[in-house]
């Protein structure tokens, strides 16, 4: 039964992670149907900017939060007005996407250079005073950071749920995302519009990012094993549904775990590639999303 | 209050519109009657921002608009309802309306006209909580007109908008229409493929083809006018 509980608590806080990783991807996709092959290299770098507030003012990571999103919010912005808002003059939406692929496919390697000169290839992660601390519940270990983990991507998930159903931009992303230009013709500035969810998206990978270097660690190339774990999440969620992301992330977590036990944690991956062909076979639509 | 002069419109290099003038009073209804393809759309998406002429001008009360962009048209008062409704069908109708009211002066008086608009339209208080999309056609067109005046425009261009409505619908809409262009002040610029009724309705006309405007004046004399019997009300020129 405690290993039972055990391996629950451990898929629920990793899954929790990854639903917080696939957020942002999901968000971009779902508005403005950019696909942000860098994702992962913004979460990355994220990553090492809570690392480096940790080692050279000591700010601890979790504190670091709000400073790192309003730096990523910052870079979303860039972002968007360098390298994806020209991909808007485009006809169709397949050619936006698919060129959004190629630009942020480019800027894969530009970031992951740029951060191996920065900071070094080495691994690193961020350690604090309660590192490996946790506590004992239900005959269960819970790690410290692992819970502060959970909470931040249960609190991520409920504040964009919030913005996103209760603010008027809230409803100018979601009108955008349906009809833009039926939202232009109710007033609703597109592009800005566009450009916020933008910030949000990559200030959504600089919490994902800060939780890892803390739960975990990163490398300047360590971006696309996160990019391929928020692909999975976002699939299974189904494309444009934002609010399944959490869910999906804390299913893709437990199937992990649950397999570990089962079959080996050698294959640990393996599952979660695995639910994600079943998934593109049979739901393509995604497990939350009702059917076209 | 809008004074479109001598503007042509391309889509790509395909030309759409030549030489086209028109203007439109204060509280005035003007109506625009062509054969499908003449360019109606076409004039409508140039005055709304979703379309830039290449040559000429939109004048609004002095503002140039040929350069805004469609949110800021809006903003200055004048609001579309495009053919087919493009309704955003994952959202409820309040939303739909509260999304009409993004612009600051709308925002302001948002419940007040919500209540307006209940009157007018009782069903969509109703269905204030069902999405856009599970509306019936009748139903979605006046949610459509809704959001539009949710903006609170000056100038409404109304393109199309009895198109697969049963009559009693179009009446129903089209009193609607009236009776806020009487009570507002509203002015109001229509296409309808209805050449008899929209004529009735308006006060003025133009008649447009292939892109061209050939004839226009009092909507009375237009109905009386040979041109338009033969294309367009399908009456013999006799004599």
């Amino acid at each position: 039964m405690g290993d039972f509980i055990q391996i629950i608590a451990y898929g629920v806080i990793t899954g929790s992670v990854y639903g917080l990783v696939a957020m942002g991807l999901g968000l971009m996709m779902g508005v403005m149907k950019f696909l942000n092959i860098a994702h992962g290299s913004f979460i990355v770098l994220s990553g090492y900017i809570a690392f480096w507030l940790s080692q050279l003012w000591g700010i601890d990571p979790f504190l670091s939060i709000p400073l790192v999103i309003i730096a990523m919010f910052l870079v979303g912005l860039l972002l968007y007005k360098l390298a994806l808002s020209p991909l808007l003059k485009l006809p169709n939406v397949g050619a936006r996407m698919d060129l959004s692929m190629l630009i942020t496919f480019g800027l894969i390697y530009i970031m992951d250079n740029a951060m191996a000169m920065l900071w070094t290839p080495n691994i690193r992660s961020a350690v604090t005073s309660y590192s490996g601390e946790s506590i004992n519940l239900l005959g269960a270990r819970f790690s410290i950071i692992g819970l502060c983990s959970l909470g931040i991507a249960v609190l991520t998930a409920v504040a964009l749920y919030l913005l996103l159903s209760k603010t008027y931009f809230g409803k100018h992303v979601r009108a955008a995302t349906q009809d833009a230009q039926a939202a232009s013709l109710c007033g609703v500035n597109v592009h800005r519009t566009y450009l916020i969810s933008c910030g949000i998206a990559i200030a959504l990978a600089g919490v994902a990012g800060v939780i890892i270097v803390t739960s975990y660690s990163i490398s300047p190339t360590g971006g696309l094993s996160w990019l391929l774990i928020a692909f999975v999440v976002m699939i299974l969620a189904g494309e444009g549904n934002i609010y399944g992301i959490l869910p999906a992330g804390i299913i893709v977590g437990l199937v992990e775990s649950v397999s570990v036990l089962t079959v080996g944690i050698a294959f640990r991956q393996a599952a979660a590639l695995i639910i994600f062909i079943l998934i593109l076979m049979f739901r393509p639509q995604g497990l939350f999303s009702k059917g076209e | 209050m809008i004074e479109i002069e001598h503007i042509d419109v391309f889509y790509g290099d395909l030309q759409a519109l030549w030489d086209v003038s028109l203007n439109i009073g204060d509280g005035e209804i003007v109506t625009l009657v062509g054969s499908n393809g003449a360019g109606k759309s076409t004039i409508m998406h140039a005055i709304s921002g979703i379309l830039r002429p290449k040559t000429g001008s939109i004048n609004y009360n002095g503002i140039r608009l040929e350069r805004l962009p469609a949110h800021k048209i809006v903003d200055l008062g004048i609001c579309l309802v495009p053919e087919g409704r493009k309704l955003f069908p994952q959202m409820s109708v309040l939303e739909h309306l509260e999304i009409g009211a993004s612009r600051k002066a709308a925002r302001k008086v948002k419940d007040d006209t919500i209540e307006w608009i209940y009157q007018l339209f009782p069903i969509l208080k109703e269905r204030a909580k069902q999405k856009g999309g599970t509306l019936s056609g009748g139903e979605q067109q006046m949610l459509a007109i809704a959001r539009a005046l949710m903006t609170l425009p000056k100038l409404l261009l109304l393109d199309e908008i009895s198109l697969g409505l049963s009559p009693i619908a179009v009446q129903n809409i089209y009193q609607v229409i009236n009776s806020i262009n009487e009570s507002r002040k509203l002015a109001i610029f229509m296409v309808e493929q209805d050449v008899t009724m929209a004529l009735s309705l308006a006060n003025r006309g133009y008649v447009i083809e292939n892109g061209r405007i050939l004839e226009q004046g009092d909507a009375k004399s237009l109905l009386s006018s040979s041109r338009v019997k033969e294309a367009y009300l399908g009456i013999a020129p006799t004599g």
